[in-house]
């Protein structure tokens, strides 16, 4: 009889069980319907105003990608391959194309490349300013709602005249892009290119010189570098806490080894630096956009005609990219069939989930969505 | 600095933009201005031509009712269906055609790539909204309709800043 649990001790869902605890202890759920908190869901145990016990919940939109993946060929793949993170599509079928690149032995053309490269980083400079907009409205600054979601369209106008789509391009193919760009493409990327650095630089004056930031952000959430390193953490969050980690410098991809750009890197690892890093990065991304305009061959095939339903050998390959958020991996089993035996995404935003119970315990619960949003998590990418 | 000059700074900065002109548009009166006339592909080459991916617009002349679109859809989002048609065409037999379901296309023009025949394309028309499901359903004849399209503007980008126009 002494096993039996009362239904009141039961738990009935994670999170919501009725335990005896100490009067002092609250749980409070954020999530998953709240409009901070994405489609996840973080279990907080609060004494007062400090979190004393964080267990983020994610899975609320998994839609098994992986195993949708294993019923569709390597060019049906590629619409729901991008629908994880539709403000970074181009960077999340990057890694798929260079993979079954790989497996078919594919060569793709020097124009391709470049192109490739462009779409990538326009769709960086997408994602970090959603990003960025929703990181100010949760902070209470409507200005930098407003500012990166009007300037967001200059990257999605060029996109749009690129790709013909605003979001879900799907333009990246095994073996090159779908079509070459627009005539004088050239000249209007290069001016509103020019004029989207001119507004970055505006930023620092009413958002990361704002003295009312730096007080909610700085020393909030540090992650010191060792940590970092331990909890497998990548991108932005890697970056801020001092160590020099891009894919982009040390696993040149494409045309990345011939293009000049750096990584930026500060040694803080609190959430004014993980804030800071995305914004100096679209200033990379602007000069590799340039740098790539310029050293792009002025003509050629962009695109390697495929048989309709190609077949891979019997291998496995994995290729990583940086993306928006970090590092992007996608691992394909093939076993000589049509579609892949098995494809596994290592997605940065779920690696970066991690270090969140450790960087919100002890917090007071006021600096939670400062320190969240400062990890560069995208829910949807993390559930697959 | 100083918490006074860095606040009076972010002020002043916000002050600046008032003089400028809204970046928006009035969307039904205006209309974004976007590249030809859709996407289309080019089967010799292999490579498609850039364009906006809107409605599809089908050439019945052209359609031999090979159902490779059908086929090219079939795992992506089973948008298009091949009903018969009462037309009579030397090089469509079967008389079929496609017939495109925009409650369930994803617009990512892979059927346009998939026809070898120059009979499907996009075109820039987006306005797709309707009260009924059945309504999106598109048949033959109505996707072989050119759409109007009145859109003319564009990113400006001067001294002052951007703005549609």
């Amino acid at each position: 009889m002494s096993n039996q649990v009362h239904p009141k001790d039961k738990e009935i869902l994670p999170g919501l069980q009725i335990e005896k605890v100490d009067d002092r202890i609250m749980t409070l759920n954020v999530g998953p319907q709240h409009p901070g908190s994405g489609h996840m869901r973080i279990i907080l145990k609060i004494d007062g105003d400090y979190i004393v016990h964080t267990d983020p919940d994610p899975g609320y939109v998994h839609r098994g990608e992986e195993k949708m993946a294993e019923y569709r060929n390597y060019i049906t793949n590629i619409p729901h391959l991008e629908r994880p993170v539709i403000h970074d599509s181009c960077n999340i079928l990057y890694p798929y194309c260079l993979g079954v690149e790989e497996l078919l032995g594919l060569e793709v053309p020097e124009r391709a490349k470049y192109l490739r490269v462009i779409a990538a980083e326009l769709n960086r400079c997408v994602y970090i300013e959603y990003w960025l907009a929703i990181y100010g409205i949760f902070l209470g600054h409507s200005t930098m709602f407003m500012w990166p979601m009007g300037d967001r369209e200059l990257c999605i106008d060029l996109l749009d005249k690129m790709t013909g789509a605003r979001v879900t391009h799907a333009y990246f193919v095994p073996g090159g892009v779908r079509n070459d760009i627009p005539p004088n493409f050239e000249d209007v990327c290069l001016r509103q290119i020019n004029y989207f650095e001119k507004r970055l630089k505006e930023y620092a004056d009413i958002f990361y010189d704002n003295p009312i930031l730096i007080s909610r952000t700085k020393d909030t959430g540090i992650l010191s570098r060792e940590d970092a390193i331990k909890l497998g953490t990548t991108g932005s969050v890697l970056r801020a806490s001092g160590v020099d980690f891009d894919i982009r410098k040390k696993e040149p991809y494409d045309v990345y080894e011939e293009l000049d750009f750096q990584t930026n890197v500060l040694k803080e690892g609190d959430s004014y630096a993980r804030s800071k890093i995305p914004w100096l990065d679209m200033f990379e991304s602007c000069r590799i956009i340039r740098d790539a305009l310029k050293k792009m061959p002025k003509s050629g095939s962009v695109r390697v005609k495929l048989k309709p339903k190609p077949k891979g050998g019997d291998t496995e390959v994995y290729r990583r990219v940086e993306s928006g958020r970090g590092s992007l991996g996608m691992h394909i089993v093939s076993r000589g069939l049509p579609q892949p035996y098995r494809l596994k995404i290592s997605v940065p935003s779920f690696r970066n989930l991690i270090a969140m119970p450790h960087l919100l315990t002890g917090e007071k619960l006021g600096n939670m969505p400062a320190v969240y949003w400062s990890l560069n998590y995208w829910p949807v990418e993390a559930d697959r | 600095m100083g918490t006074a000059s860095g606040i009076i700074k972010a002020l002043n900065s916000g002050i600046k933009h008032i003089a400028t002109k809204r970046f928006t548009f009035r969307y039904p009166e205006q209309k974004l201005k976007f590249v030809g006339d859709g996407y289309q592909y080019d089967p010799n080459s292999g490579v498609g031509i850039a364009g906006y991916k809107g409605r599809h617009i089908l050439f019945h002349d052209k359609c031999t009712g090979c159902q490779l679109c059908a086929i090219a859809c079939e795992d992506i989002a089973e948008a298009i269906a091949m009903p018969k048609v009462e037309e009579e065409w030397k090089h469509n037999k079967k008389a079929i055609m496609p017939q495109i379901d925009y409650g369930k296309c994803v617009f990512c023009g892979l059927c346009v790539d998939a026809c070898p025949f120059y009979a499907l394309y996009m075109t820039n028309d987006y306005e797709l909204s309707s009260f009924t499901k059945e309504a999106l359903i598109y048949t033959p004849a109505q996707l072989q309709v050119k759409p109007k399209v009145d859109q003319d503007v564009e990113i400006l980008i001067d001294e002052k800043g951007a703005k549609h126009g």
